[in-house]
């Protein structure tokens, strides 16, 4: 019995492997989809209460640190009111105009995360629309802050977001305004700290420089993300790492272990 | 373990709640930034209730559904979670449980276990990526959560399936040591 069951686990892993979702899936995830969501939001005080000690004990260390960062946001916030004007004049200029959030040619579809991993290894999370409500695989996830991965697998009614740091999560990205370009891959386990690799080592990036999606196109393939969506800041640049190993340190904007709504950017021209 | 259709039943239920309960909840709260993981102390103790193939068959199924609800490579869970279940089905029947330490320590154990599994199974598979020193901490802070949820999850579970588990043999007496000569 015990042989049949490791035989029969090697067997699944080997036939489902790298094929995404299968009918045995899609058939489980259907019947149990309204099942998470209705456990899901009768749970979520439970999971708030939780949540809210956990951030208690970081916000009493942070107390100070973000004092000074708000001041020095404020003095940031005029510049950006005035960039944003500006922004937005050039968008019409342009026919782009926008929320500014959601790229032009995207449509959004939001949903609420139901399920996440409880793996250490993997960064997966589950969604409540899939593609009934037009969620298709590849299409981008951000939330109000950032980029937060990509759909790898969808079902009637739910889709599996893979988040940026997750270890098969690879995202072409540049680095605003110096213009670096390379390859945001995650450190597994640390999901605030993203490592941008492959850059440019002539170009020097320094820390607080802005990192987006670099969203190209050549010869047929394409970035599987609209250009210029917001993935983190630089937090780590020494001139020894960018010179002998091509990286920098990213942190993303995005919180990747406290999701709960997400918009996926559906329709739209790739990269 | 006594397997009735009554016990069947509650075994299925088991498992299936444990596994919901586990990625919409359990996942999705942090402590000191770290998710606590029930499956693995869940399926230990079955295994200590039960036996090895209880523990096997209830590591099996539940990682079944683990992988079909997060739609992962079905197999990976499965072949972690029963090798959990059967190392602790398989010490419950080669000694006896004799303190009330004992299940969850081996459910601290088990998670530890479980954990370091499951990155074995994804370097089996192909892993591409840098990997934190802070998989360790997450890893050792799982295991020390589990050590305190095994304990109501042993307890409850030894309540519900009470009567379908065979009655423990009796401690024991020490034996006096036999004297050669006397």
């Amino acid at each position: 019995m015990l042989a049949l069951l490791v035989v029969g686990s090697f067997v699944l892993l080997t036939i489902t492997y790298g094929r995404g979702s299968d009918g045995l899936q899609r058939g489980v995830s259907a019947v149990f989809s309204p099942v998470e969501s209705v456990t899901d939001r009768a749970l979520k005080p439970a999971r708030d209460l939780i949540n809210w000690f956990d951030k208690t004990f970081d916000a009493r260390g942070e107390n100070s640190k973000l004092r000074t960062e708000l001041e020095a946001a404020r003095e940031q916030g005029v510049g950006a009111q005035t960039a944003l004007a500006e922004n937005r004049e050039l968008r019409k200029l342009l026919g782009l105009d926008r929320s500014g959030a959601i790229p032009a040619g995207y449509d959004f579809v939001t949903g609420r995360v139901t399920v996440r991993s409880p793996i250490v290894w993997f960064s997966d999370v589950m969604i409540d629309v899939g593609s009934g409500d037009g969620v298709a695989v590849e299409d981008p996830v951000v939330n109000g802050d950032g980029l937060v991965g990509t759909v790898t697998a969808v079902t009637g009614s739910s889709a599996k977001v893979t988040l940026i740091a997750d270890h098969s999560s690879a995202v072409s990205a540049k680095v605003v305004p110096a213009g670096s370009q390379g390859v945001i891959k995650p450190t597994v386990g640390d999901p605030g700290d993203l490592i941008l690799d492959f850059i440019d080592s002539t170009k020097r990036v320094g820390v607080g420089q802005a990192v987006v999606t670099a969203g190209w196109r050549s010869q047929g393939l394409y970035s599987g993300f609209p250009p210029n969506l917001p993935i983190g800041e630089v937090t780590k640049a020494s001139i020894e790492e960018q010179e002998a190993q091509q990286q920098v340190h990213v942190e993303p904007y995005a919180d990747l272990r406290n999701l709960d709504l997400l918009q996926v950017l559906t329709g739209g021209s790739r990269g | 373990m006594i397997l009735t259709p009554k016990i069947l039943a509650r075994l299925v239920a088991i498992v299936v709640l444990g596994v919901l309960l586990q990625v919409t909840f359990f996942s999705r709260v942090a402590l000191f930034h770290v998710s606590p993981d029930v499956l693995p102390a869940l399926i230990a103790s079955l295994g200590l209730l039960g036996g090895s193939m209880t523990g096997a068959v209830a590591g099996f199924s539940a990682g079944i559904l683990l992988d079909c609800l997060l739609i992962a490579p079905l197999g990976g869970g499965s072949l972690v979670l029963l090798s959990t279940g059967y190392l602790a089905g398989l010490f419950r029947e080669r000694f006896e449980i004799t303190s009330a330490f004992l299940p969850p320590l081996l459910c601290a154990l088990a998670t530890l276990f479980a954990e370091l599994g499951f990155g074995a199974v994804e370097l089996m598979l192909g892993f591409d990526s840098t990997i934190s020193t802070l998989v360790v901490r997450d890893i050792l802070i799982k295991s020390v959560f589990a050590f305190f949820l095994g304990w109501p999850i042993y307890l409850g579970l030894k309540r519900l399936l009470r009567p379908a588990i065979v009655e423990e043999p009796e401690r024991r007496t020490s034996r006096r040591p036999t004297v050669l000569g006397a």
